[in-house]
């Protein structure tokens, strides 16, 4: 008998409400947000699934950069904001008094928007966080290089030029360059805050790619305005409004048949 | 389908995808192509356990149909195919289609089978066998151009339908003398008669696969145009 094979791995359906615990990379539980007096997130609750890419969408201002920054507590560096609800990695609220925020961004890796590698060389930026960790074995530092930009997928493009200032990169190399850093230091689960918006269409395909195969080491969230982008890279997709998490389900579902009429009206363009 | 490119996206996701989805229209079409075969094996022999198991699987062949069609949508959903990616997946969508009803054409076939063995009397289903091989070879040969995206070979497909016409109207002609011989027999012949025009409708079928792979080759909607047209593309 003919059977016809499955063509998306990646897009096994899951449960994401009875996500069992060990699957689960992050639990967002109840989690309401202030900056001052005007509250940005309401009551936001999900189940982020270990190894897989989530992608959250939603128009500007929706909360979607807000909730991403929660996951690894850069909203701290914000004066007027305050949370209640919790986020647990791994079973751990990250808010909890106990928790150091330098060790929980080692295990949560940031990528932003904008490439920002800093003015040194190659090699240096992606040692960078092992040597604030005060490792310094030359042989281990350039294992952890090959593997990072290996990782990265940058590796075949720089390899002969190491030393060299990072800034004599493309945007999509530099991009890329980030990437390698922030996975440096292995860590558990990794941000991206529209890694490409800043890039050329083919630079943004390769980096679409590279998320396709990080997320068989690490649990990736990103951000994105492109909702094809969203399409294209994420296992489950998550779509914000005004704060509120409208709608969070597989992509194929949220991409062929939502279930909220708001969900619809953004995905086909009829927003607003 | 080395012509396609299909391996060269830089999303290696988009490509496994697409190569997929392909070989599951090729495995459908090789399932009909076996359904067909077999069922002109059950009309030879009379064969009622072949028959009965050639209707089970028509089922299989449905929910291929729908199955490859939901990746067909996921795949435009997900990927955003443009061009020649496009033009593949819309070909598909379509071609399924017309397998799914060739499929349909083995299982009614069977179901005469099933149904002629209760009459004492044989309509003369024998005739359909020659016209039965002919389409099943066109099948066989639309599949191999699609497995290749192979123009020329389509374009043959356009001239091997005309011997299953011929084919068609001979059998008509038969089928006429039969009725005007022995009037009791009408009922069976016209089964026959609706059996020996959905063989002849396989060659039609054919025919659009034809049409698509060029639309997915070369860009060039050919529907409705003449077969003397289509030899200068």
């Amino acid at each position: 008998m003919i059977n016809v094979t499955p063509t998306m791995s990646q897009s096994e359906s899951i449960d994401l409400v009875n996500l069992p615990t060990e699957k689960t990379a992050l639990e967002i539980k109840n989690l309401d947000l202030f900056y001052g007096s005007k509250q940005a997130l309401f009551d936001v609750s999900m189940k982020i699934p270990k190894g897989q890419v989530t992608a959250f969408i939603g128009p500007s201002g929706c909360g979607k950069s807000t909730l991403l920054r929660c996951i690894n507590r850069m909203n701290d560096l914000v004066e007027i904001c305050h949370i209640k609800g919790a986020i647990t990695l791994n079973s751990q609220n990250i808010y909890d008094k106990s928790v150091d925020v330098a060790a929980l961004r080692r295990r949560v890796g940031m990528v932003f928007q904008r490439p920002n590698p800093f003015p040194k060389s190659i090699y240096e930026n992606v040692v960078y966080g092992l040597r604030l960790q005060g490792i310094s074995d030359r042989r281990l530092l350039d294992e952890a290089v090959e593997r990072s930009l290996r990782g990265a997928a940058l590796w075949e493009e720089v390899k002969d030029r190491l030393h060299e200032n990072a800034f004599g990169l493309s945007g999509g190399q530099q991009q890329r360059l980030v990437i390698a850093r922030a996975i440096a230091i292995e860590p558990e689960v990794l941000l991206l805050d529209e890694p490409t918006s800043a890039l050329d269409p083919i630079s943004t395909l390769t980096i679409e790619e590279l998320i396709n195969e990080l997320k068989s080491k690490y649990t990736v969230v990103i951000v994105t305005h492109n909702m094809q982008q969203a399409a294209r890279v994420s296992d489950q997709t998550a779509f914000m409004y005004m704060g509120e998490l409208i709608e969070y389900s597989d992509t194929n579902t949220i991409f062929t048949k939502p279930k909220m009429k708001k969900t619809e009206d953004y995905i086909t363009g009829r927003y607003g | 389908m080395d012509n396609m490119n299909l391996n060269k996206h830089i999303s290696g996701q988009f490509n496994t995808e697409l190569e997929a989805v392909r070989n599951n229209v090729l495995a459908m079409g090789g399932l009909v192509e076996q359904q067909l075969s077999d069922a002109l094996v059950a009309i030879h022999d009379q064969d009622l356990d072949l028959a009965r198991r050639i209707v089970e699987t028509d089922l299989q062949v449905n929910s291929m149909e729908i199955s490859i069609d939901e990746e067909c949508t996921r795949i435009i959903a997900k990927r955003q195919p443009t061009a020649s990616d496009l033009r593949l997946i819309l070909m598909i969508s379509k071609s399924v289609t017309d397998l799914e009803r060739m499929g349909d054409v083995a299982d009614k076939l069977a179901r005469m089978v099933i149904n002629s063995n209760n009459n004492r009397s044989q309509p003369p289903l024998v005739s359909l066998e020659s016209m039965g091989r002919q389409a099943i070879k066109m099948l066989h040969d639309a599949l191999d151009a699609f497995a290749r995206m192979d123009v020329e070979a389509a374009i043959q497909l356009y001239h091997d339908d005309d011997k299953i016409d011929r084919q068609y109207e001979s059998i008509i002609r038969e089928l006429m003398t039969y009725m005007m011989e022995d009037p009791r027999t009408i009922p069976q012949v016209l089964e026959v008669l609706w059996a020996a025009r959905s063989l002849e409708r396989i060659g039609d079928r054919c025919q659009h696969i034809s049409d698509y792979i060029i639309y997915c080759v070369k860009g060039k909607d050919v529907r409705h145009t003449k077969i003397s047209d289509l030899d200068s593309i």
